[in-house]
């Protein structure tokens, strides 16, 4: 039983942070039709912020802090430049985005090299009770990650501003003949998706090793989760995120890590392919 | 008709070029000349059969990795022939085409983004798969693929040299750009532009769409395969990057920079990007990767038909197909 | 306050509306009537911006507004009650109110007191649902809804279709006493003869995207040759 505590800790943390990425993507999908493949790169450099801030000698949570802004600002430049001329064209938005998280990916190897970095956990100390031992650190994501999460199902279902989305999603005409600007909504949600990306690879970032490569590995994953869940109601990211990531994690420290990415990305392709408006229900693409 | 005269005018020049540009070059411009084959199989069944695959690469992999057992003799010393090897490379990309469109055409089916992801998440599945899978290579691949070695009437040539090397590769991938142009010229080429364009109609009519997808889609694979088969001989080694998504998303590149609905100017797409890439990447060192990307944003936004079909287009009057 | 002026507009490169005019008066009830294809809903939403004019002008109280986006359109004073109502069904009563009152923010909106004055069953009913009212409790909700952001003129678009003949009178005779009390301009596209008569003082005949005839309500009212002739009664 001892054993398996940090296990169910680790698997849920990783789950949390899917969650996190998947949420960004699934706002902008949601409200634009947009399938931004550079989201991934975006969580790589919210990460890479945190470098920079330890290089800068400035501490972790200055960085953390940093991530969504500097990402979030890089998201409205994105959304200024490129996705407000295609984002009536969904299929050309995954190839323009691809485009860019080309781009961004060497931009980061020509700053910072391509070999990977790692950033020091800022809190070293570990939660003891009894035999039990967990690094105080990833409780702290944990604590984080819930809390960003809650947010932000309630910025989208309780404020004004989430009525306003909601409704720009479920009848964006409608909504703009009510007086809605919907340009204006689909750039806020936009930052938002991309600050959440970038916050994510933050936090997570004293935890694994940052490489300019790291971008794909959550990139994928987050889809197929929005995918599994369902893009319809918000939840559906945490069902798809749980079932995504919870089976990737087991089967890494039960089988090997080869084998639970096998296996996860063709369980997640039967259900999309079985169950395609997702386990939660919901629209399907357009 | 114009289209096909451009045609065979590309070819010509192509046939001129180990004259001027040496041996090396010309070992160069085969390997673009198979990267042609690929992106033209990507054109065809994103251009023409509607599905935007995220990893062509996979039957690229599966077609080079057939041809790799087979002609080394690990199945058989019986079975090494270059042609058997060909042969099977087609026919097992096709069949995994078919087993996979089956899959995800029938019944409701799925489209759009959705196809995209799914076949991007495939692509990365196999390659993980192929970097260990211990025998065949694992992550080092298998090494020492023979040359492609025609033999007739008895009588066989090894394909060593450079230059006969390039010349058969011009003939293959000329003649599967005359037999495709030709097919999708015909009832076939309607019958899938009908899908692509109004599936429901289609269906309405009589016609079975998923029939047609499934054919666009295994012969768009048995392409890809050809082109893995004969790539494997060239450098003698097939290795997981072959099958993945690097080489996937390189092919959707080249097919959106020339443009999706035109074989040839996907073709000439693959190959002026791999020339450009050669010369530019010396030029602008790392830096030409950053250009590259920056380049495809600005061709999906500004020119969604690609950079060479606008001239294209003019020279063959028109619509280009 | 309404000016169209030689108005093109259509869907891809058919054209519905060809060299469009015509005038509606302010403070006035004006009904557009004609058979269906005629070019009526087209024009609603070129108004409001949803599909580009190809050519032409509309001009609000001298303003040209053919080139706003929709939002903005609806800011200086379009209210639109689009034809099958639309609705947001997952949002309540009282949600679909304030989302046209957020789009409002800061112009000459109405209060809710006002509108539950005027539709005493959106009160009733403001946390319910909207998903689970009947067509013509829907109908009265898009009305108010487009309201409440204190419209100069309401485009409302056959709203009286699928709706049960008590209610369609109800609507008539509440929206007539509210432009008279208001001073609120209405365009109405309307088959509904008896809506019509219940609440237009206008009635302009359309037939294959052009105006054909104008005539006033009284006039309507004594000869219905003209509804014989354009909607083949």
């Amino acid at each position: 039983m001892s054993e398996l505590i940090p296990i169910i800790l680790d698997v849920s943390s990783y789950i949390l942070i899917l969650v996190l990425v998947a949420l960004g993507l699934m706002i902008v999908f949601g409200m634009m039709g947009v399938i931004n493949m550079a989201h991934g790169e975006l969580f790589m450099i919210g990460a890479y912020v945190t470098v920079a801030a330890q290089g800068a000698g400035l501490p972790l949570m200055a960085g953390v802090l940093l991530a969504p802004v500097v990402v979030g600002f890089l998201g409205l430049l994105i959304e200024a430049a490129l996705v407000r001329h295609i984002y009536l064209r969904p299929l050309d938005t995954i190839l323009a985005t691809w485009g860019l998280s080309i781009a961004l990916k060497q931009l980061v190897v020509l700053t910072f090299g391509p070999e990977s970095h790692s950033v020091t956990l800022p809190i070293d100390g570990s939660l003891e009770i009894g035999a039990f031992s967990y690094p105080l650190y990833r409780l702290l994501l944990m604590a984080t990650s819930i809390l960003l999460i809650g947010g932000t199902f309630w910025l989208f279902t309780r404020t004004d501003f989430g009525l306003m989305a909601r409704a720009v999603i479920a009848r964006p005409d409608t909504a703009a003949s009510l007086g809605i600007d919907t340009r204006r909504m689909y750039r806020w949600s936009f930052v938002i998706g991309t600050a959440l990306a970038g916050l994510a690879g933050a936090l997570v970032a004293p935890i694994i090793s940052v490489d300019p490569q790291m971008g794909l590995g959550y990139l994928v994953p987050g889809f197929l989760s929005i995918l599994v869940g369902g893009a319809g109601p918000l939840a559906g990211v945490l069902v798809g995120g749980a079932v995504v990531g919870g089976v990737n994690n087991l089967l890494a420290i039960w089988i090997s890590p080869v084998a639970a990415l096998i296996t996860v990305y063709i369980i997640a392709i039967l259900i999309i392919r079985l169950k395609p408006e997702g386990i939660m229900g919901g629209r399907r693409a357009k | 008709m114009r289209n096909n005269l451009i045609a065979l005018l590309v070819f010509a020049i192509l046939a001129a070029a180990p004259i001027l540009i040496g041996g090396y070059w010309t070992g160069q411009l085969t390997a673009y000349l198979v990267y042609g084959l690929l992106a033209m199989s990507l054109s065809l069944v994103w251009g023409y059969g509607g599905i935007l695959c995220f990893g062509q690469a996979m039957f690229f992999g599966i077609g080079g990795y057939i041809m790799a057992v087979l002609t080394k003799g690990m199945i058989a010393p019986e079975l090494t022939s270059s042609y058997l090897g060909l042969i099977a490379a087609m026919a097992g990309s096709a069949l995994f085409a078919l087993a996979l469109g089956y899959f995800l055409f029938a019944g409701r089916g799925i489209s759009g983004a959705y196809l995209a992801i799914i076949t991007l998440a495939m692509a990365l599945v196999l390659e993980r798969l192929m970097n260990n899978w211990y025998a065949l290579g694992g992550y080092n691949g298998l090494l020492n693929v023979p040359p492609i070695k025609l033999t007739f009437f008895g009588a066989s040539y090894e394909l060593w040299d450079r230059t006969a090397t390039f010349y058969a590769g011009r003939a293959v991938v000329a003649l599967v750009y005359f037999l495709v142009t030709w097919l999708l010229s015909s009832a076939y080429g309607l019958k899938l532009t009908a899908s692509r364009t109004h599936p429901d109609r289609l269906a309405s009519l009589g016609y079975n769409v998923l029939t047609i997808r499934l054919s666009v889609f295994a012969l768009s694979a048995a392409i890809a395969g050809l082109a893995g088969a004969i790539f494997v001989t060239l450098d003698g080694f097939a290795s997981p990057t072959l099958i993945g998504f690097t080489l996937s998303t390189d092919a959707l590149i080249w097919v959106a920079f020339g443009v999706k609905e035109m074989l040839l100017a996907a073709f000439l797409g693959a190959i002026l990007t791999r020339t450009a890439e050669s010369w530019l990447s010396e030029i602008f060192g790392e830096y030409w990767i950053l250009i590259l990307g920056i380049a495809f944003m600005i061709s999906v936004v500004l020119l969604p038909k690609g950079l060479l079909a606008t001239p294209l287009e003019k020279l063959t009057g028109g619509k280009g197909r | 306050m309404l000016e169209i002026e030689n108005l093109s507009a259509g869907y891809g490169e058919a054209l519905v509306l060809r060299d469009f005019s015509c005038r509606i008066d302010s403070g006035k009830v004006s009904a557009l009537m004609g058979r269906n294809g005629m070019g009526k809903t087209t024009l609603m939403k070129t108004i409001m911006g949803l599909i580009r004019a190809k050519s032409g002008r509309i001009m609000v109280d001298g303003v040209a507004i053919e080139k706003l986006t929709t939002h903005q359109i609806s800011r200086i004073g379009m209210g639109y009650v689009p034809q099958g109502r639309e609705i947001f069904a997952d949002f309540t009563v009282a949600e679909n109110l304030r989302l046209s009152l957020l789009g409002h923010e800061g112009g000459n909106v109405l209060t809710l007191e006002q509108i539950y004055d005027w539709f005493p069953i959106l009160k009733e009913r403001a946390e319910q649902r909207a998903g689970t009212f009947s067509g013509g409790q829907q109908q009265i909700l898009a009305i108010a809804r487009a309201l409440i952001g204190g419209p100069k003129m309401l485009l409302l678009d056959e709203p009286t279709e699928g709706i049960q003949p008590s209610i369609v009178h109800e609507i008539g005779v509440q929206l007539s006493h509210i432009a008279r009390e208001t001073g609120l301009s209405i365009l109405i596209v309307e088959q509904n003869v008896d809506m019509v008569r219940t609440l237009a003082d206008e009635v302009l005949f359309m037939e294959n995207g052009v105006i054909k005839e104008c005539c006033d309500i009284e006039a309507l009212r004594q000869d219905d040759s003209l509804l014989h002739r354009y909607l083949s009664v």
